[in-house]
């Protein structure tokens, strides 16, 4: 192989590799059964390189970090080998193993916070690793550890390596993960999903400490992930597994701009972009192996299968320098049509009612009179509600919203975003009235949430983000769906009837009528609780994170289901999601929220377009975008934290732009343009983003 | 700080359950059948004879007078006079709780760190040979009835081996142990009276063995699963992913984990084993509170069966404050 002009620690990469796997299969034998839990796996990690490892869950990724640091699961088999700097993992003996693991290959968890023992403070926890590995005396790790901590941006070093990891926010235990695996100076990093369940802002953040921990120290980084679009920036190569084998390998810029292989490519059509392209969503699961495969195991869900595919296994072919895949007919027509990408094209795959916004106008924007009477009638007001959680004991309390203001009318769309904590899932909540406001009204088609009798209540469904716990365990799928219609006092027959409707409409069958939800997979109770939220034809129903625990593809499935549903004329909705694109996808109107405060408010492409509050701009900037790669124009400069909700602007701790006219003073939503923002410098930012870039 | 302020409000709650436990024992004690009076009188007292002992121990007045007397005397320190013996019953018990809380103390102790000990070490060899025996052996001990398994060793350790001292009392009278606290061990090392040390800790050796058998085996099971839990715990196995060497990981990762929910247990078995000595006390001979509460409940003496109810809640509310402060020490999420 040769390497490609670059960098010279590119071209080092290619000649020399740190890790080599070859040809590894790894079959876990359980009772009754087994699992082929990865088949034929080969690729390489060079010193300084960082290698992407992406697929769905149950593609093998975590099983690979696992046999890279030979700690397979009881049970397994393992055939091939994974070299790593000349030695063959799988053949070490216990001493050996011992010295590999930490100093040769070191592990970022999947779940940092339960990842981090419970009783140790995280200071000691990584002075442990840079006394055993990098053998320094106790005074010099204590020094380094706190350099570490900021080297890794941990606010308050020297403090922080006294917490317990209980006493740390997601964002911080997973910075110190990143500490930890670091501090064993390994020749290999591998992160294991080291982003799930980390707010927008942060995720890039995170990401480039990889990307410094292979420039700077030289190490390998294998960067593994569900989301190719979001890791592909930082990655020089990306390695794509599906139900355990390889499917392509390649150059990150390569596999993410012209993907060959036909599950690459769904996979990159499942994710919906910022930039508002459009969700192509491919039928089917993963299967579950039970032996190595002998044919094409994407097959049943391949639109360019042939009959070659389904009785052979496409052997692995390389197609140019450092880029390989298995598949009988690689696809090179461009992922997406280029005009289909563009920004200002109605980026919904159903129709909307009223695609050129007369029924997205925001409720304090001058609206024409007729314009306002054609759009439909209001099924949600919420005026000015706050919703204090009260502490179990009497005084203080968590100040969850704090003045919230949204109106929607039927047939209309409203998007809601915001980072994790800043009380989405509580105005869904609200909403539903399952919690009560501290002060302000709710009011759903035109009555007090709080006064509703149980049939008014059915008024409004609520789709909610784990499918199956949402679904009562001893409930047929028939009964679960049928559900509000049943509180709402229909009739017997007249239920049955509406509960097919509802069912064909989700394309489901109907025998799955009779099943529990344990023997649904996710995407089909998820299907099943949209089903049960349309049935009684509501006024309202409020997605909160709808996809949000389902797999990359089978979210696609999902929001391409949502989108029709949230199209119908007979009712409102609203769209929870942290996930910007998600919501790009069919909101006609979009609210940002910020530590319980609407920042910013409007139409969907005016605010995605056009942002005008630095906390939305910040956002924007760090969504992952398909094939490109720039740099946010708006970078916050600090983690989330609930006490700078105090006074003034809630995001004056974190703002560039900050003035001290900012942190005394009060920021209410103000018209900008088509959408309103709560900022009074956004007339300035224009200018002072250009200066500062 | 934070933990002073906690002992003190927990302190505060003991009032009302003392209290509570000050009323129900008067009460019940009254309810019982049984007579004190007759029971020191023999069967040829006349009953002009049992009014005057009753009234001598003012058994005469009405209920909520004795109670308010009772009451008066527990706030001036005054226990009562016991009717059997006529002796003060706060003297008494002071002589009777030092070697009964020696015993058990020592035995609690030797029990918690042989389990803590043990059950890590079972749990590391889990499902292996040495796991099973460890466990077989504890649940065999927590079987046997006491009194046999103390008669027992008491065959194999005195008249068999004759390593160890008659079961006949705490310490050999002829070392001249000053009593001070009743616990004779405590007081010979108190007094640096060497040959009573010697003495008195030969003749805790059986006594405490039989009673750290007992009850070891809970303790042992608790540790165990929970060493267990955190052998496979993800924070366990990331710390071993990263190549820390053994001894880091028992003492660092494995050991104060394990720990946190052992003392609700150990008070718990602190509990029980303060209910076993009576009968450990009686096999050998050790004149302990014990056998002195058992004697004062059968012969319905009013103010010993009182005052030992009265201590052994005090005891319990005492040992479970220790461990809910050992740990909220051992356990950083927990917050008092
Ligand atoms: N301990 C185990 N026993 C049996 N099968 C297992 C075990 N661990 C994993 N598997 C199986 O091995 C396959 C690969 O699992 P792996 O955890 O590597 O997937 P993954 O790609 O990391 O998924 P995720 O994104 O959910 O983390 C799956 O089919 C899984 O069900
Ligand atoms: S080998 Fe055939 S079935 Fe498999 S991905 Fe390629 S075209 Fe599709
Ligand atoms: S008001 Fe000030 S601190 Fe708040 S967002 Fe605007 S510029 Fe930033
Ligand atoms: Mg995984």
């Amino acid at each position: 192989m040769t390497a490609p002009a670059g960098t010279p620690g590119r071209e080092a990469a290619m000649t020399v590799s740190l890790l080599d796997i070859q040809d590894l299969s790894v079959v876990i034998h359980r009772p009754g059964r087994s699992v082929a839990a990865l088949s034929n796996v080969s690729f390489t990690v060079a010193p300084g390189e960082v290698v992407g490892l992406v697929g769905e869950s149950g593609g093998g990724k975590s099983m690979v970090a696992r046999a890279i640091v030979g700690m397979l699961p009881n049970g397994s088999h393992a055939t091939g080998r994974v070299g790593f700097d000349g030695a063959d993992v799988l053949r070490m003996d216990p001493a050996d193993l011992a010295a590999h693991r930490g100093r040769g290959a070191a592990i970022c968890f999947q779940n940092p916070r339960g990842a981090l023992s419970p009783t140790r403070t995280v200071g000691r926890q990584l002075i442990d690793r840079l006394v055993t590995h990098q053998k320094m005396t106790g005074d010099r790790a204590a020094e380094s550890a706190k350099e570490l901590f900021a080297s890794v941006g941990i606010r308050n070093p020297g403090r922080r390596l006294e917490a317990f990891p209980h006493e740390l926010s997601g964002g911080m235990a997973q910075r110190v993960m990143i500490s930890l695996a670091t501090g064993c100076a390994p020749g290999l990093l591998i992160a294991d999903e080291p982003t799930t369940g980390l707010d927008v802002t942060l995720t890039r953040e995170i990401l480039r400490q990889f990307r410094h921990a292979a420039d700077t120290d030289g190490r390998g980084v294998l960067l593994i992930s569900h989301d190719l679009a979001s890791i592909a920036e930082v990655c020089d190569r990306v390695v794509v597994l599906y139900a355990g084998t390889v499917v392509e390998t390649g150059p990150a810029a390569k596999v993410l701009r012209e993907p060959a292989h036909p599950y690459t490519r769904a996979l990159l059509r499942s994710v919906p972009d910022v930039n508002g392209g459009r969700v192509v969503p491919t039928a089917g699961g993963m299967p579950l192996m039970t032996a190595a495969p002998h044919d094409c195991p994407f097959a049943p869900r391949c639109a360019h299968a042939g009959e070659d595919c389904r009785t052979a296994r496409p052997e692995t072919t390389s197609l140019t320098d450092g880029w390989s895949l298995a598949c009988f007919h690689p696809q090179e027509t461009a992922l997406f049509a280029p005009q289909e990408a563009a920004p200002a094209s109605p980026s919904d795959p159903a129709p909307l009612p009223d695609p050129q916004g007369g029924s997205s106008v925001a409720p304090g924007a001058s609206v024409t009179a007729d314009n306002a009477e054609q759009a439909g009638r209001v099924v949600l007001r919420v005026q000015d509600a706050h919703v204090v959680y009260r502490s179990r004991f009497g005084s203080g309390g968590h100040h969850a919203l704090r003045g919230v203001d949204l109106e929607l009318r039927a047939g209309e769309t409203l998007g809601v975003v915001g980072e994790s904590g800043c009380g989405k899932s509580t105005l869904a909540k609200l909403i539903m009235g399952l919690v009560e406001p501290s002060s302000g009204s709710v009011a759903v088609a035109g009555k007090t949430v709080g006064k509703m009798s149980r049939v008014e209540r059915t008024r409004a469904q609520m789709v909610f983000q784990d499918p199956i716990g949402s679904l009562s365990p001893r409930r047929t799928v028939a009964d679960s769906i049928a559900e509000p219609l049943r509180a709402a006092k229909v009739p017997a027959d007249a239920r049955a009837a509406k509960t097919e409707a509802a069912l064909s409409r989700m394309e489901l069958d109907n025998s799955i009528l009779t099943r529990y939800p344990h023997e649904l997979s996710g995407g089909q109770a998820q299907r099943v609780g949209i089903a049960r939220a349309l049935v009684g034809q509501p006024d309202l129903i409020v997605f909160d994170e709808p996809t949000s625990a389902l797999d990359v593809t089978v979210q696609a499935q999902i929001l391409d289901v949502i989108a029709d549903v949230a199209s119908d004329a007979g009712h409102g909705s609203v769209f929870i999601s942290h996930d910007l694109a998600t919501v790009r996808g069919f909101a006609d109107r979009v609210v940002v929220l910020y530590l319980g405060r609407v920042v910013e408010e409007g139409p969907v492409d005016e605010v995605f377009d056009r942002p005008k509050h630095p906390y939305t701009r910040a956002l924007l900037g760090s969504a992952p975008r398909l094939g490109e790669s720039r740099t946010a124009e708006v970078q916050l400069v600090k983690d989330l934290d609930e006490a700078d909700a105090a006074t003034g602007c809630a995001l004056a701790a974190r703002c560039p732009f900050v003035t001290d006219t900012c942190r005394s003073q009060e920021q209410t939503l103000q018209s900008y343009g088509e959408s309103r923002a709560a900022c009074w410098r956004v007339p300035e930012l224009t200018a002072l983003i250009g200066k500062s870039a | 700080m934070r933990i002073l302020r906690f002992v003190g409000r927990r302190l505060l709650q003991l009032i009302p359950v003392l209290l509570g436990v000050v009323v129900l024992t008067f009460l019940l004690v009254r309810v019982l059948p049984g007579d004190p009076i007759r029971s020191i009188l023999g069967p040829n007292a006349t009953e002009a004879d049992a009014d005057a002992a009753r009234a001598r121990f003012g058994l005469d007045q009405p209920m909520w007078k004795q109670f308010l007397d009772y009451l008066q005397g527990l706030f001036t320190g005054d226990f009562g006079t016991s009717i059997q013996s006529g002796g003060s019953v706060g003297g008494e018990m002071a002589l009777r709780l030092g070697p009964t809380l020696e015993l058990v103390v020592i035995a609690v102790t030797i029990a918690v760190l042989l389990a803590i000990w043990l059950g890590i070490w079972s749990a590391r060899r889990a499902d292996r040979v040495g796991d099973h025996t460890v466990r077989i052996f504890a649940l065999f001990g927590n079987s046997i009835p006491e009194f046999w398994l103390g008669l027992v060793l008491i065959l194999v350790g005195y008249a068999t081996l004759g390593w160890f001292p008659a079961p006949s009392g705490r310490v050999d009278p002829d070392t001249n142990l000053t009593p001070l606290t009743g616990a004779d061990l405590v007081d010979a090392l108190i007094t640096g009276n060497g040959p009573a040390i010697a003495s008195s800790a030969a003749h805790l050796v059986l006594p405490v063995l039989t009673l750290v058998i007992g009850v070891l085996a809970p303790l042992l099971r608790s540790v165990r699963a929970s060493a267990l839990e955190v052998l496979r715990s993800e924070a366990y196995a990331a710390a071993a992913a990263h190549g820390l060497p053994e001894k880091t990981l028992l003492r660092g990762y494995l050991r104060r984990a394990t720990l946190v929910r052992l003392p609700s247990l150990a008070a718990l078995v602190f509990g029980t084993a303060l209910g076993s000595t009576v009968l450990i006390e009686y096999v050998y001979s050790w004149q302990g509170f014990g056998q002195w509460a058992l004697r004062g409940l059968l012969y319905r003496d009013y103010p010993v069966v009182q005052a030992s109810v009265l201590i052994i809640a005090f005891a319990y509310v005492l040992v479970f404050l220790i461990a809910d402060v050992v740990h909220a020490w051992l356990d950083p999420r927990v917050k008092i």
